[in-house]
């Protein structure tokens, strides 16, 4: 009878106020909508698995998935967008780690600081706190992490009388520097090989696998508060960088419109490929390869690597945070951050997580060292709310920069300075149009 | 006729052909080459692009077809596109040749400002107006349903103009013939001109149709879950997260171009029915 | 006036008729084109960032001002003209030729048909991935480049170069798109009575003659459209620089739709995108109804 009532009043509520969410009731479950995007089979049945767990344990807290279909990050962003607009925000959503700090400035998402304590945290590897985190609060928290590394052709190598054993030899304290890294790409540069892939793509590819060098020489993109690139981007040690980076493409060492799977195609001799590039090697390459760390500065010796994937945020449309939040707490917890990182193959943001049995492949070999990679030198993406814009300017700024380099075959200094003053000028006004005081 | 005359003859056939083959060649190469890259493994797709290798599948396997037959849900997938296309078809069809036929051969008042509203509509890019668009199909609670895919594409400047044109051109004794013998200026529209023109309403349901089943970005932003997927975002399904694998994309673009090929290849035999046949321009 | 107070039966009801006719198409387009394009000549009035509608600040036409003042723009509006300048006539002229080749009946031509249309039946994003590759400065990856330097030519940066990045677009946006106009000539075609062509046959005028006696003058009306039509479409240019060159190298392929959708939707700034959209609206408007006057001066 009190059931009957109960769903009597809804179904008038419901009439009455053309409303499309049915307003919470005290007998009714709290409904909890997930947005993430659309992965492998083995990631949507993990989600199938998991979700289906939850609900029959928490009756009073029943969550469903949507897979969302994005092409690109943008499609992903511009679906947020409109959503937005419209109040029509899942509770939950995936977000990619850099655009963080953008949600949260925008108040889009909540912070998670009273579900995650600083004991929870401790076992998250700092660089996905980090990333994570925006003006002090927790606003996202995420199952699995990513890499860069050095990926190098053995067979290839081996011939062009490179030694393949240092390489393999290197340690997280003693990784390959610039000039070695150059070295290697002059020595297997030929007619059918280029020395090295460092272009990943030509958008967030390049701001994301390019930054360690960035941090090497001295000098992030951004300020740390976030707040500035003036004197970051388009500082003399950033010119540096890029310049050396040019230098590749202008001698021939580096294609200028690297295809895909040039590394997998015997094009290439060397890559800065990321972790994710492990599995898709382990399973398609038909010759021997290895992989190192980042290399590093020749001055500073400063080891860094880059870092970050998409995380879980709740939104300010979330009409009952608390349940959200442990579905969260539950959702990030040991043995599902480690299923979780097992089926979509890539490394888990607990340390916990390596000890269980799923992850057994990231003890030792190629694996391990990704791992000792974000355990040890990973920084994240600069956090600002105008990360977006940063990343489209930068990525446009290094295109021109590396097509000048192509077809010139020398490298500008002074070319590079306007190019990412531009940035550093495009960066700016998005900032203080929108977040400065 | 002479011998040499029957050898030009069949040199000028032979040459025609052999023309049509080498420029059909060039056009249909893409096609060739992603249905040939939907066979291959993931490392042999972008191995050897400059030779003509690349258009042949060396060592083909199924693989890539089994992982999008397991992945996706096709028969939902066609079914909630060909629904929402056919829907939005048979509205275009009959709204935007009426409004065309009007516009070619009525007489009414404010005929010359709905010609200008239509020819100015036709440029506004769709990238311009999605935001405004979606926060009205919110505001009518269209989101997550069939409406927002359907309601606002029915009306089209581009059909609409196309029709226009067309009718334009379809002789005024035709029609004064009709209304001599009493039928009123729809029963003409519908019994006489709707019948001699199969040539442009097969042209605009080509084009309409290929359009929409090309469409993704409304299709994404309008419709959340995976029982309302469209062909497009069961397309882009497969372009998730690193590492992309084209491997398994190509398969899923082979799969979903071939309706849209049937489609075309059907649609053929009213471009040999049209106005020529019936001679009336004569 | 006087006139059209003596109304004739037929033609009261051939008004009542077009009012029913046209009814439904003004209304919807004035509902979903019009009401959206309102909304954004609304927008681009104020300071918009797209993730937070409920910060929105009116600036009045400040966003126009620095609009005029941007060199982006003004990059952008001279990259959609030259693209539409040159790729109109190319792409027309092709499709006219695809047209001819497989107007008539013979054996196979539903074969030939679907190979020349085929472009617009394989997805934008494998044809631009597939000719990134074959345009690939490399000649060790990219076709062309390959076939160059095996005659003894320099490799040419296609994509990669300011000052052939937009050709190469041009080139490949004509090949793709020309079976979509082909299409709409093959109807005009069907149009042109069969016995003109036996008459002049008869006559003995040669195929060129006929061409330019009979094919052109009977296609006027279609010429005039597909012209009008590919021109809209080509201002309208955004999937192929998005894909290929993002605009890139230094911004020689940065077209107006691009650069709207960029600032609105890649970098939130969506007040500003939006006064692009009403500028650039202006602008192709004005051009098509030039175009339409053209056209109907003449019919």
């Amino acid at each position: 009878m009190k059931k009957a009532i109960s769903m009597a009043m809804a179904l008038t509520v419901a009439l009455t106020t053309a409303a499309t969410t049915v307003p919470v009731m005290a007998d009714d479950p709290v409904e909890l909508t997930i947005w993430s995007p659309t992965d492998t089979a083995a990631i949507e049945a993990w989600w199938e698995e998991k979700i289906a767990e939850w609900n029959e344990a928490n009756p009073d807290i029943q969550v469903s998935r949507e897979a969302i279909d994005r092409s690109d990050s943008y499609a992903y962003d511009n679906k947020i967008a409109t959503a937005v607009t419209s109040n029509d925000l899942p509770d939950i959503f995936y977000v990619d780690g850099p655009q963080v700090s953008y949600y949260a400035a925008n108040g889009i998402t909540v912070p998670l600081d009273d579900y995650f304590s600083e004991e929870d945290l401790s076992d998250f590897v700092d660089s996905a706190v980090a990333q994570n985190t925006y003006d002090g609060s927790l606003y996202a928290i995420g199952a699995t992490e990513s890499s860069v590394a050095f990926y190098y052709n053995k067979d290839y190598l081996t011939e062009c009388g490179v030694d393949v054993a240092d390489l393999d030899s290197r340690t997280v304290d003693n990784p390959i520097t610039w000039s070695e890294f150059a070295e290697i790409a002059e020595k297997c540069t030929t007619d059918d090989y280029v020395g090295a892939h460092i272009i990943m793509d030509h958008g967030e590819g390049l701001p994301y696998a390019l930054e360690p060098m960035y941090l090497s020489a001295g000098k992030d993109y951004i300020s740390e508060d976030g707040t500035t690139s003036d004197g970051y981007v388009n500082s003399e040690e950033a010119v540096t960088t890029t310049a050396y980076l040019a230098d590749m493409i202008a001698k021939g060492w580096a294609n200028v419109e690297p295809i895909t799977d040039e590394f997998l195609n015997g094009a290439c001799a060397t890559m800065l490929g990321g972790s994710w590039e492990i599995a898709t090697l382990t399973e398609n390459a038909d010759f021997e390869w290895g992989v190192t760390y980042y290399p590093v500065n020749d001055d500073t010796k400063e080891a860094v690597s880059p870092c970050g994937d998409w995380a879980a945020a709740i939104s300010k449309n979330c009409e009952n945070v608390d349940a959200a939040g442990q579905f969260l707490q539950w959702l990030m917890n040991t043995e599902n951050v480690a299923t979780y990182a097992a089926a979509i193959a890539k490394p888990a943001t607990r340390i916990s997580a390596y000890d269980e049995e799923v992850m057994a492949d990231y003890q030792e070999g190629n694996l391990a060292l990704i791992k000792e990679q974000l355990e040890n030198t990973a920084v994240p993406r600069p956090r600002t709310p105008s990360y977006a814009v940063f990343s489209s300017a930068y990525a446009e700024a290094m295109t021109n920069i590396f097509s000048d380099a192509a077809s010139t075959g020398e490298v500008d200094n002074d070319y590079i300075q306007s190019e990412l003053d531009v940035v550093s000028d495009t960066f700016t006004d998005d900032y203080e149009t929108y977040y400065a005081e | 006729m002479t011998k040499s005359m029957q050898f030009s003859a069949k040199f000028g056939k032979f040459m025609f052909y052999f023309g049509n083959i080498i420029i059909g060649i060039i056009f249909v190469s893409p096609l060739i080459w992603m249905i040939s890259a939907s066979f291959k493994p993931e490392a042999e797709i972008f191995a050897n692009m400059d030779s003509l290798t690349t258009f042949l599948p060396v060592q083909a396997s199924l693989n890539n077809y089994a992982e999008v037959f397991s992945r996706l849900n096709l028969p939902q997938v066609f079914k909630n596109t060909l629904l929402y296309i056919a829907l939005i078809l048979i509205f275009d069809l009959l709204v935007n040749s009426m409004c065309g036929y009007a516009l070619a051969k009525f007489e009414f008042r404010g005929k010359g400002a709905i010609l200008n509203l239509v020819v100015a509509l036709m440029v506004l890019p769709m990238e311009a107006i999605m935001l405004p668009l979606y926060i009205e199909m919110s505001q009518l609670g269209w989101v997550n349903t069939l409406a927002a895919l359907v309601v606002p594409f029915i009306a089209k400047c581009f059909s609409i103009y196309m029709f226009r044109q067309f009718f334009y051109d379809i002789p005024d004794d035709l029609i004064e013939a009709a209304a001599i013998d009493g039928c009123s200026p729809m029963g003409t529209f519908f019994k006489i001109v709707v019948p001699i023109s199969k040539t442009v309403y097969a042209t605009v349901f080509i084009l309409d149709f290929v359009a929409h089943w090309n469409d993704f970005m409304w299709p994404f932003l309008v419709m959340t879950g995976e029982d309302k997927r469209t062909i497009q975002l069961a397309v882009q399904s497969f372009f998730g997260t690193n590492p992309v694998h084209y491997s398994a994309i190509m398969a899923a673009l082979v799969v979903s171009a071939i309706p849209m090929i049937i489609m075309f290849i059907f649609m053929q035999k009213y471009y040999v029915e049209g106005i020529a046949s019936s001679g009336i321009k004569g | 006036m006087a006139k059209t107070k003596k109304l004739t039966g037929r033609k009261r009801d051939e008004r009542i008729a077009a009012y029913i006719f046209v009814t439904p198409a003004v209304v919807l387009l004035i509902a979903f084109l019009v009401v959206p394009m309102i909304y954004t000549a609304y927008f681009s009035v104020f300071r918009y960032q797209i993730m937070r509608p409920d910060a929105m600040k009116f600036i009045g036409i400040e966003n126009y001002i620095e609009l005029f003042q941007d060199k982006n723009f003004w990059q952008a509006l001279k990259n959609t003209v030259y693209f539409t300048i040159i790729v109109v006539p190319f792409q027309c002229a092709l499709a006219l030729g695809l047209a001819l080749l497989v107007s008539k009946k013979f054996r196979g031509v539903a074969i030939f048909r679907t190979m020349y249309f085929s472009p617009q039946l394989t997805s934008m994003v494998v044809i631009s991935v597939l000719w990134s590759v074959l345009y690939n400065a490399n000649p060790n990856t990219g076709l062309f480049n390959s076939i160059l330097t095996s005659l003894g030519l320099d490799p040419i940066s296609f994509l990669n170069d300011e000052n052939t990045a937009m050709n190469s677009i041009i080139f490949m946006s004509a090949w793709q798109g020309a079976g979509y106009q082909m299409m709409i000539f093959l109807a005009g075609l069907q149009g042109i009575p069969r016995d003109q062509y036996e008459a002049a046959s008869v006559d003995g005028a040669t195929k060129f003659k006929q061409f330019l006696y009979i094919t052109l003058p009977g296609l006027k009306g279609t010429i005039k459209y597909v012209i009008m039509i590919t021109m809209i479409q080509a201002m309208k240019l955004f999937t192929q620089p998005y894909i290929m060159t993002q605009g890139g190298p230094k911004n020689s392929t940065k077209t107006l739709v691009y650069y709207i959708y960029s600032e609105g939707f890649q970098r939130g700034n969506f007040g500003y995108a939006c006064s692009i959209a009403a500028v650039f609206f202006v602008i192709v408007v004005c051009m098509s109804m030039a175009m339409k006057k053209v056209t109907t001066s003449t019919e």
